[in-house]
């Protein structure tokens, strides 16, 4: 078996763990549901789009972001400290594997967990946008996961399990607070908020709705976060490769 | 890069592993021979893990260098030619047994068929079960039957048999012996003196990370077979006592003397028939934990002023690693 199809083999296998993980599908799937479907009927408007496709990014983002955060920063530390990851070494699976299965399968599920948003946005909000508004949010969207798994992967090896979980709370409330995830963030704090990915992938949403453009310096704020927590990853997996 | 010639499987040459001023292992140099079944021996800490661990590519030496298959182990390994089972390998949880041997078979360039796999690790009775569910000994078994999910040449075991109880111990090696039989090369640690016996042809007495002894398992029990006695004598006379029967090493403090010997009875006998008379005369057979100290003493007493004779084949052949 090449290499490439032994890593799918087990971004497959780490799929099938991921779909018998209550934990994770309530906090990743049912849980913004039901949050969207109590908050969606607000009459209310802010920023100039109503309430109700304002929650539709912000739960999604939240559901995915949180997927991919906690439970990879949690379970890359944990098998670390198991040995999963030493006993992966000793098969034909070329170093990364591990590491790009866990993405591969994040990705891999945070997709139809983005569309089934969009469409609980589109039918039960009576949101109705063009398509290629939608593809951009949803990309924006799963573009952000890519950050926070990348994040996760290098506080899971950084990290004991033991301090691991303290650790990725705080990190997600700031990025989700200061990103404006939880209620919309005005005044003052905006400015600093405007460094956050989450607060530009939100920004993005919001624009290509309310005025069917594209902020592209909001996507400039995205990679340039990408491509920081990418070489945070790779360092953190490179540096404990004697600690494995 | 294939060698079915007979170079040797496995080579260390002068290896070794600093962490900070600790030498886990120092200046290791051995050779496994193809088909043979090799034991680690050593107590905990005495450097086999470390060992083990740079033979597998999961840890760089620090000194001196090793081949598998007069190449480097890290293509051995992913090419699949070794099947390893660590002591500190984990599990993936949340699938079944039979889930994960099935991943890491087709992961696996030469898989064999799983369900033989199952059978002979002895896991087929709960393929159904959640990996994370599992007893001390069942997990243990999972990884072996990893390690052999593949056809292998090369089958490395970091002490395979903890956390099994007797009959599954037994039951191991059985299934082990089979693997074997069939031109396998086998290496495995183990801190049980008793396991290395049964199932090696050649013992490695490592401690401190330096190898100490190699020999066939009846040279390396008789060694670790001794006993120790002591007795106080005045007037020390130390070449005659360098020359009686059975000694194998000798220790001399103020008017106490210590002698390692393989015959108690005539090492004695041979004191009294001189004429010597010594006081508080004790003689203890060595357990395993004091056969390795006693080893290392030894090795030790070798690095210092020569004092000691020895006799037999397997001090012969360690005279011979530690010269290297």
């Amino acid at each position: 078996m090449s290499s490439a199809s032994g890593t799918l083999a087990l971004g497959r296998a780490e799929i099938i763990r991921l779909r018998r993980n209550k934990r994770y599908l309530f906090f990743t799937l049912a849980l913004p549901i039901v949050l969207y479907l109590s908050l969606a009927k607000t009459a209310t408007t802010e920023g100039g789009i109503s309430f109700k496709i304002y929650y539709l990014f912000e739960m999604a983002s939240l559901g995915a972001f949180s997927g991919a955060f906690n439970n990879n920063a949690i379970r890359i530390s944990q098998e670390r400290k198991d040995g999963w990851i030493r006993q992966l070494r000793l098969t034909c699976l070329p170093a990364n594997s591990y590491v790009v299965a866990k993405i591969i399968a994040t990705v891999a599920l945070t997709a139809p967990q983005i569309a089934i948003m969009m469409l609980l946005g589109r039918f039960y909000g009576g949101i109705d946008l063009p398509i290629w508004q939608w593809t951009v949010i949803a990309v924006t969207i799963w573009l952000g996961t890519l950050i926070f798994a990348a994040l996760a992967v290098a506080i899971g090896y950084w990290m004991n399990p033991n301090s691991v979980q303290p650790v990725i709370m705080l990190v997600f409330l700031f990025f989700s607070l200061f990103g404006g995830l939880w209620f919309p963030v005005t005044g003052g704090l905006k400015d600093f908020a405007q460094g956050t990915p989450t607060f530009r992938i939100v920004q993005i949403a919001t624009e290509v709705t309310r005025y069917g453009t594209i902020q592209w310096a909001a996507v400039g704020v995205i990679l340039i976060w990408l491509a920081v927590f990418v070489g945070l990853a790779t360092f953190a997996v490179r540096n404990a490769a004697e600690a494995i | 890069m294939s060698n079915s010639g007979t170079g040797p499987v496995v080579s260390f040459e002068n290896v070794s592993k600093q962490y900070g001023g600790l030498k886990a292992v120092d200046g290791l140099t051995l050779d496994l021979r193809p088909g043979e079944t090799v034991a680690l021996l050593g107590p905990n800490g005495a450097g086999k893990s470390t060992s083990l661990d740079m033979l597998l590519a999961l840890k760089k030496p620090t000194g001196g260098r090793i081949r598998m298959f007069g190449g480097d182990p890290y293509h051995a390994i992913k090419s699949g030619r070794v099947g390893a089972m660590l002591q500190s390998g984990g599990l993936m949880p949340e699938v079944t047994v039979l889930e994960l041997v099935s991943l890491v078979a087709s992961l696996h360039p030469r898989p064999l068929p799983v369900e033989a796999t199952m059978k002979s690790a002895g896991i087929d009775k709960f393929a159904d079960q959640r990996v994370d569910k599992l007893s001390g000994g069942q997990t243990q078994r999972v990884r072996f039957a990893l390690a052999i999910a593949g056809e292998c040449e090369l089958i490395v075991l970091d002490e395979p048999t903890t956390a099994m109880d007797a009959e599954t111990r037994r039951l191991f090696w059985a299934n082990m012996k089979a693997e074997v039989a069939e031109g396998r090369t086998l290496l495995f640690a183990t801190h049980y003196l008793e396991e290395a016996d049964q199932a090696a042809d050649r013992i490695l007495v490592i401690n401190k990370g330096r190898l100490l002894a190699d020999g066939t398992p009846a040279e390396i029990k008789q060694r670790a077979g001794a006993k120790r006695m002591s007795f106080r004598l005045e007037r020390v006379d130390e070449p005659f006592l360098l020359g009686l029967p059975g000694i194998e090493s000798l220790e001399i403090r103020h008017d106490v003397v210590q002698i390692q010997t393989r015959d108690s009875d005539a090492t004695l006998y041979a004191v009294l028939d001189a004429g010597y008379r010594p006081t508080e005369i004790e003689v203890a057979s060595l357990g395993l934990e004091q056969a390795f100290i006693a080893i290392t003493a030894e090795d030790d007493r070798d690095n210092g002023p020569a004092r000691v004779t020895r006799q037999g084949s397997a001090a012969s052949a360690e005279k011979e690693m530690s010269d290297k």
